[in-house]
């Protein structure tokens, strides 16, 4: 069934209060700390919120979604993971408090207080590089799940997200982080109930006694058994734990949100509540693919699994969850439930936004004009050439994000486009902070040896995401550890470049 | 297998019901942050603070 007038006009109304509340956003911008990290004014609430919001998008309901109906619930290692590690990153504070103690914007600028200016400008090409390409899927997909569930024709899809971007944008540009912790705080709000809703409606439909007994007869001991599956195994936890280590500590728009709390006390906590957001984030989606799974799987098989019938057409397995909520909500639901995943898509999409093109402006452009010995940037300018790198990201995405597609599960392209510049970066943050001999030496080598591991097997050698993954964070460690050892310590390379 | 399905399931309910109670206490006090947050940048203005 297709969107009705109602449906309409819920989501037509959300986005002209989203794009509305987050204009306001603009009035507080003072300085470039204000349109950065909102003047490090985050409480815990609105720091969940945001947080929350961030990392939940369109794009992670869909990829959790193919994960459970290709994996069942064996897929549910991968998201109790992700929450338990966020849970004791916030616990311990491991990381997070000593990077809010330094008042940093982002992650690269901490590589010029610890290792060089140089590195720093190598890790902001990467962490830019590795973001940009990894949100590169974002838009297609998300457009993906719109059509299939509002029923708009598919070769409007180009036409709604980009619409969708410029929005976002337009409040990004003009209020940065300021006007999207306000987005943020209405997006959560109306994606969790739209979670929520969605949730209940699949259980009563497909059946919780259906759910189980569909994982046990198509996929056996392999559905709920990680260990037992073979996509998982033991190289996927060790891999899972090291990238959730390194996303929840290093990835951009999360270190943003910690950088932007009104302590470093605070942003424990925000890590902490949202370690248990991150629980349902991973497992609520994936039960909806199940569910998809129960409801339509009576395909052909492929890789184990049936492929989703829905009226007749078979679908592939990421569309199966989306197909499902085209048909089973009824009208008013389906809006509330488009908003919510509207919300979803523009919190996440504005965060990257500015997450990203913070690296380009404050990591590359910045650093780069003092090498060429050009004067400082006063804050106004600062803020201008942030605007500017966030719409040559946003011109990118257009492009890139609505033609290009993954090859693979989604949930593993996105790993490892990560992976390229986060083996490294945690690696360097990890040792900075707790290791004495870490130096610039072994930072570059770590930064080059956890890119080129990440590359190299996953793209020219074909080896699988997991052995990839695993490999890209054992390389970054032994060039951290090889460099600091062979090169001149840290405190006689500081001085030497001080000196210079 | 059973004890696998049983612990998959203690962990979704654990997971939804963390998800929706959270939500329900950020929704009600994260606008009181929001306000607060205001009130101090506009009274920080646009002095560099860094």
């Amino acid at each position: 069934m297709g969107f009705t007038v109602v449906d309409w006009l819920i989501v037509i109304v959300y986005l002209i209060v989203s794009v509305a509340v987050g204009l306001i956003g603009k009035r507080f911008i003072g300085n470039v700390a204000h349109y950065l990290v909102a003047g490090r004014e985050l409480g815990l609430y609105v720091g969940i919120a945001t947080l929350a919001a961030t990392e939940i998008g369109t794009i992670t309901y869909m990829y959790n979604g193919e994960l459970g109906y290709k994996y069942g619930f064996a897929a549910f290692a991968a998201a109790l993971i992700s929450g338990v590690v966020m849970i004791f990153v916030g616990r311990t504070g491991f990381v997070i408090h000593r990077l809010r103690e330094l008042r940093l914007m982002t992650v690269p600028e901490f590589f010029e207080v610890k290792y060089s200016r140089g590195l720093r400008l190598v890790t902001g090409v990467l962490v830019a590089l590795g973001g940009i390409l990894n949100m590169g899927v974002f838009l297609k997909i998300e457009g993906e799940f719109l059509t299939i569930v509002s029923g708009i024709p598919s070769r409007y899809l180009v036409l709604a997200m980009t619409v969708i971007l410029l929005l976002e944008l337009l409040y990004t540009v003009l209020g940065g982080m300021v006007s999207v912790v306000i987005t943020d705080f209405i997006q959560y709000v109306l994606l969790s109930v739209a979670t929520i809703l969605v949730t209940a409606y699949a259980v009563y439909h497909a059946g919780w006694g259906n759910i189980v007994d569909k994982v046990a007869t198509t996929m056996g001991e392999a559905g709920v058994n990680p260990i037992a599956n073979p996509k998982f195994g033991l190289t996927f936890f060790i891999w899972q734990v090291l990238l959730w280590f390194s996303v929840h500590t290093c990835w951009q728009t999360t270190a943003m949100r910690m950088f932007a709390t009104r302590s470093a006390e605070t942003s424990k906590r925000v890590m902490t509540w949202t370690g248990f957001i991150f629980l349902g984030r991973g497992m609520l989606p994936m039960l909806w693919g199940i569910a998809a799974l129960t409801l339509f799987g009576t395909g052909a098989i492929d890789q184990g699994v049936p492929l989703p019938v829905v009226n007749g057409q078979t679908l592939a397995p990421i569309d199966a969850m989306p197909a499902m909520l085209a048909n089973i909500l009824r009208p008013g639901v389906k809006g509330i439930v488009v908003a919510g995943m509207l919300a979803a898509t523009m919190s996440v999409n504005s965060s990257y936004l500015l997450g990203w093109s913070a690296v380009i402006s404050q990591d590359i452009i910045l650093p780069l004009r003092r090498v060429l010995g050009k004067a400082p940037m006063d804050s106004r300018a600062q803020i201008l050439v942030n605007r500017i790198s966030n719409l040559f990201v946003s011109l990118f995405l257009m492009f890139w994000g609505l033609y290009y597609t993954p090859p693979g599960a989604v949930y593993l392209y996105l790993n490892i486009t990560g992976t390229i510049f986060l083996a490294g970066a945690f690696v360097c943050v990890v040792g900075g902070l707790y290791w004495r001999r870490a130096n610039t030496t072994g930072g570059y080598l770590a930064m080059l040896a956890g890119a080129a591991g990440a590359i190299i097997p996953f793209f020219f050698l074909h080896w699988s995401e997991n052995v990839t993954g695993f490999a890209a964070f054992g390389l970054a460690a032994l060039g951290l550890v090889i460099g600091s050892l062979v090169g001149r310590p840290a405190t006689a390379a500081r001085a030497a470049q001080e000196a210079e | 297998m059973k004890y696998w399905q049983m612990f998959w399931t203690v962990s979704l309910v654990v997971a939804g019901v963390s998800f929706a109670l959270i939500t329900l206490v950020v929704s009600v006090r994260g606008y009181k942050d929001l306000r607060e947050m205001f009130g101090r940048l506009s009274r920080r203005g646009d002095g560099n603070h860094e």
